[in-house]
């Protein structure tokens, strides 16, 4: 059984492009436009990984994972943030919160991969 | 691993144009209103996006441009840099380039032409005055699995105590071990449960596991080391190469962790190179030294401005002139009417009228100061290019004048100081073999003279060649053979189309604009420039401008039944002229006013107006720049503010006249066109010049 | 009820369906902890384990480490794939 990766990104390319990476990497993928569609996508399927960028409308990234980690069926879930070098007080922020991983954007697809293959194979 | 991005590239590029949409009317929110945090936010977000999704498809040269961008941004947004109207207008830049490298990039899959490239250059070296003094941490590109060293594969000793909170922050350590598999062999294992509490105490979702592992991997240390970014925050992590010598604690590798030194520090004993070690510095550490606070830097940081469109600005100003004149007919009416208190509400009404139009007025008027400290980039970067170490001084930046005015005058200022830069200032050892200074000096001032702006361009460097200029001057058919210009119109000449004394053109002069491009630009501004040089002393070009394009205060003149206009700034006094001295200056053609030639410019001819002139003329005597002229005319009609209204295409041709203007009356006047009247005489002037003059003299 | 718990004369059947991982680990424990000492043998069944991750496997090396101090013996009857694979990459027999 495939693992089951949610993707939250504002940006429709990163979606695309982290989708496209991890799909042929073996992985199922969810995408979510920002925090709240991505809320409404853990709707009791099950997803072994999520990918939230910060930066997003509706509801950002830090929000989104305080969220997450209220919810029993996934607050367990290893959550990477999508940060930048210049936003290294977001990237604390977001392990505040319970996401304990990250990338750092710009990413290749492949060190996207890496990180991802840190936390769960596919 | 081969994907396929060329679909998302698509979604990426409509995204980023979107994106930048966005980022440029931030940025215009932001300028009128400095304070707004929300545009920084949004401003940042755009680059921080098309930079994070460039990355994506490898867009490397968006990417690294866009990453400056974004420094800068975040300096912003954290209050290190604030908006100033430079910034902003960098950044506009800036977001044009980058829609340029995502339609040449991005969409063509080309790479950019030389002048972009160019232009790029210029913007990051405007940027970088904005960013941290040491040069930013360059995005790592591919750090992750990128084996350092792929050289021999050797035997690692991983020590891991994984921390209580492992498990609840979603990680698992099995993923690791996974993943650790990846890089390398994993020759032994041994799973550690010692720090298992008791089952009073254990804890389900706590994580009490540990590992210790012999692990064979061409890996260098930083890989291995990356594999545990994760969860390095709670855990206990030692990456050991063991044919080093390995630490004593580790001989005894059980549970109880004696040793409390920061896991981090072992790492460095195989001398791999850390990551942060090997991120090099993306751009050439250029600490400005000569970075002046920008003279504009004090003001527009208050957020009490209201942006407007220059469109709405024009309009205003042009009801207001419109205003101007139907107040001054009403006037003329008042006064006709020989009622006293209608003529006073009308001069309340042509007061505020008045009032009003320079209030107008002053809202498009802005200092030069913007316009003078951009060119202190450019100044800096050409005498690098140049080799050549130039100061640039900057005075009069407070003077203002007209938006429009100062929109035009930014490229003919530019050549001039380019030129100057280029050909004027020598290089440090020629500088020195003169005994100067090495270090060449640029001035930029601007000051208000007679109603118009003044602005100045003087170098100290090796002036013009007078011989030089004159030799092909006459080699053109520019100065008669024979002829003995001075030297200021000699000077003048390089202002003549296709005039260029540059021995060979270098690629900063040689930008397709030549001095009679300068000087045409000027004129078409109502303004004129003048060149003045001292051998071996340098330069100075002096360009002379009105203060507005739209309205003037003007004196008004008549001619016959005809009525003239002549901008006020440049009326110096009035005369009679008695019909005796009139006969007397016309034979000569001058004026002696108190010991001053004074030449003649007699309005009724030179615009061949028929019947006999009054008995009783006036001279007006007006003065632009260095030159003084008498404008004779028949009445002195008083002063009258006026709104300009260019001549058409039709009257084009007209020498002398600048424009129009409809009079209270309903009538035309003619608005004198001063400095080409004065230009003129100048002319005929030099013509008089070789014998020796006899003077006329009033009384 | 992912952990199935039966009697057989002296012998506990333990049977856990589906995950044994950080979301199930404690509802298993708490289930499964007190049963030991119960019965003098535990069978475990661990073939219908769909998934197991490090939470799971501490629970398991818990369990085993506990039963013998309550005097249960345990015996595995079963195991998943995802079991053998978790218990290999750690070097483990259970």
């Amino acid at each position: 059984m495939a693992k089951s990766v949610l993707v939250v990104d504002d940006s429709a390319s990163v979606r695309q492009v982290v989708g496209i990476a991890l799909k042929s990497a073996g992985y199922d993928v969810i995408e979510a436009s920002d925090g709240k569609d991505a809320l409404g996508k853990l709707n009791g399927q099950k997803v072994h990984l999520i990918i939230s960028d910060v930066n997003m409308p509706n509801m950002d990234g830090i929000t989104f994972v305080k969220e997450v980690k209220k919810l029993a069926s996934y607050k367990f879930t290893p959550i990477i943030m999508l940060t930048t070098e210049s936003q290294e007080s977001k990237k604390l922020e977001g392990q505040a919160a319970g996401a304990k991983a990250w990338v750092v954007k710009p990413f290749q697809p492949a060190q996207m991969l890496a990180a991802v293959s840190k936390l769960i194979l596919p | 691993m081969s994907i396929n991005l060329d679909q998302a590239q698509q979604t990426f590029i409509v995204e980023a144009r979107e994106q930048l949409q966005a980022m440029e009317e931030s940025l215009l929110q932001l300028e009128s209103d400095p304070g707004d945090d929300d545009a920084i936010g949004a401003i940042f977000r755009a680059a921080h996006t098309i930079k994070g999704s460039a990355g994506l498809f490898g867009l490397e040269p968006i990417v690294s441009f866009t990453h400056i961008v974004e420094d800068v941004l975040d300096r912003l947004r954290n209050g290190s840099v604030e908006v100033d109207a430079g910034l902003i207008a960098v950044l506009l830049k800036s977001s044009d380039h980058m829609l340029e490298l995502i339609n040449v990039v991005a969409n063509q899959g080309a790479k950019l032409a030389p002048p972009a490239l160019a232009r790029e250059m210029e913007l990051c070296q405007i940027l970088q005055e904005y960013q941290t003094p040491s040069p930013v941490q360059a995005p790592k590109a591919a750090e992750a699995s990128d084996p350092q060293a792929p050289a021999e594969t050797r035997l690692w000793h991983i020590v891991l105590r994984f921390g209580p909170e492992v498990f609840r922050n979603g990680m698992d350590p099995l993923s690791f071990l996974r993943y650790l598999q990846t890089l390398g062999e994993i020759i032994h294992i041994t799973t550690l449960t010692d720090a298992m509490p008791s089952a009073e105490t254990w804890d389900a979702e706590s994580c009490y596991l540990g590992f210790d592992i012999e692990f064979s991997s061409a890996a260098g240390h930083g890989a291995i080391n990356e594999v545990f970014d994760f969860v390095r925050e709670d855990c206990q992590i030692q990456i050991v190469a063991i044919d080093d010598p390995v630490p004593p604690m580790n001989t005894g590798l059980v549970a109880t962790f004696q040793e409390q030194d920061d896991p981090n520090t072992a790492m460095v004993t195989t001398g791999q190179l850390m990551p942060d070690q090997r991120s090099a510095a993306r751009m050439p550490a250029q600490v400005t030294p000569d970075k002046q606070p920008a003279t504009s830097d004090g003001k527009a940081k208050d957020g009490a401005y209201v942006r407007v469109n220059a469109d709405k600005l024009d309009e205003l100003i042009n009801l207001v002139g419109e205003l101007v004149i139907a107040s001054a007919g009403a006037s003329l009416l008042a006064r006709h009417c020989n009622d006293d208190s209608l003529q006073e509400s009308t001069s309340t009404v042509s007061g505020l009228v008045e009032e009003i139009l320079d209030g107008a007025l002053r809202l498009r008027m802005i200092p030069i100061g913007e316009t003078f400290n951009r060119f202190r980039r450019v100044v800096r970067d050409v005498s690098q290019e140049l080799g050549k170490d130039i100061d640039l001084i900057i005075s009069g930046a407070e003077t203002e004048l007209d938006k429009t005015v100062v929109e035009k005058i930014g490229d003919p200022l530019m050549h001039l100081l380019r030129n100057a830069m280029d050909h004027g200032i020598e290089t440090a050892e020629a500088r020195l073999a003169a005994g100067k200074p090495a270090k060449g000096h640029l001035h930029l001032n601007a000051y208000h003279d007679s109603g118009s702006i003044v602005l100045e361009i003087a170098d100290d460097g090796a002036g013009l060649n007078r011989d030089r200029i004159l030799e092909k001057a006459q080699e053109r058919g520019l100065v008669a053979p024979g002829a003995s210009p001075s030297d200021q119109e000699i000077y003048n000449l390089i202002f003549e189309p296709g005039f260029s004394t540059a021995q060979a053109v270098t690629n900063l002069s040689g930008r397709g604009v030549g001095m009679d491009v300068v000087k045409r630009n000027i004129t078409l501004l109502r303004g004129t420039v003048d060149l003045d040089s001292q051998p071996g002393q340098g330069t100075v070009v002096r360009i002379r401008l009105p203060l507005t394009l739209a309205i003037i205060n003007g004196f008004l003149v008549g001619i016959g039944q005809s009525t003239y206009v002549i901008p006020l700034d440049m009326v110096q006094e009035c005369i009679e002229l008695s019909e005796d001295d009139g006969v007397c200056s016309r034979e000569q053609g001058y004026l002696d006013l108190r010991g001053e030639v004074l030449p003649l410019v007699y309005l009724r001819d030179h615009f061949n107006h028929e019947g006999p002139a009054s008995r009783r003329q006036n001279v007006v005597v007006v003065r632009y720049a260095e030159l003084k002229a008498g404008l004779v005319v028949d009445d002195l009609l008083g002063e009258f503010q006026t709104v300009i209204k260019p001549l058409g295409k039709l009257f084009g041709a007209l020498r002398g006249i600048s424009g129009s203007t409809i009079l209270g009356s309903g009538a035309v006047a003619l608005i004198l066109d001063v400095p080409a009247l004065l230009t003129q005489i100048a002319q005929t002037d030099n013509r008089y010049t070789t014998p020796p003059l006899q003077q006329a003299t009033v009384r | 009820m992912p952990l199935l718990y039966e009697t057989q004369d002296d012998t506990a059947q333990v049977q856990i369906d589906g995950e044994l991982t950080i979301y199930t680990a404690a509802d298993l424990a708490a289930q499964w902890l007190p049963r030991l000492g119960a019965t003098p043998r535990m069978a475990l069944d661990l073939s219908q384990i769909t998934e197991m991750d490090g939470a799971g496997l501490q629970l398991l090396l818990m369990v085993q480490r506990e039963a013998p101090k309550a005097g249960t013996r345990l015996e595995i009857t079963g195991q998943s794939k995802a079991v053998t694979e978790t218990l290999a990459l750690c070097n483990l027999v259970v």
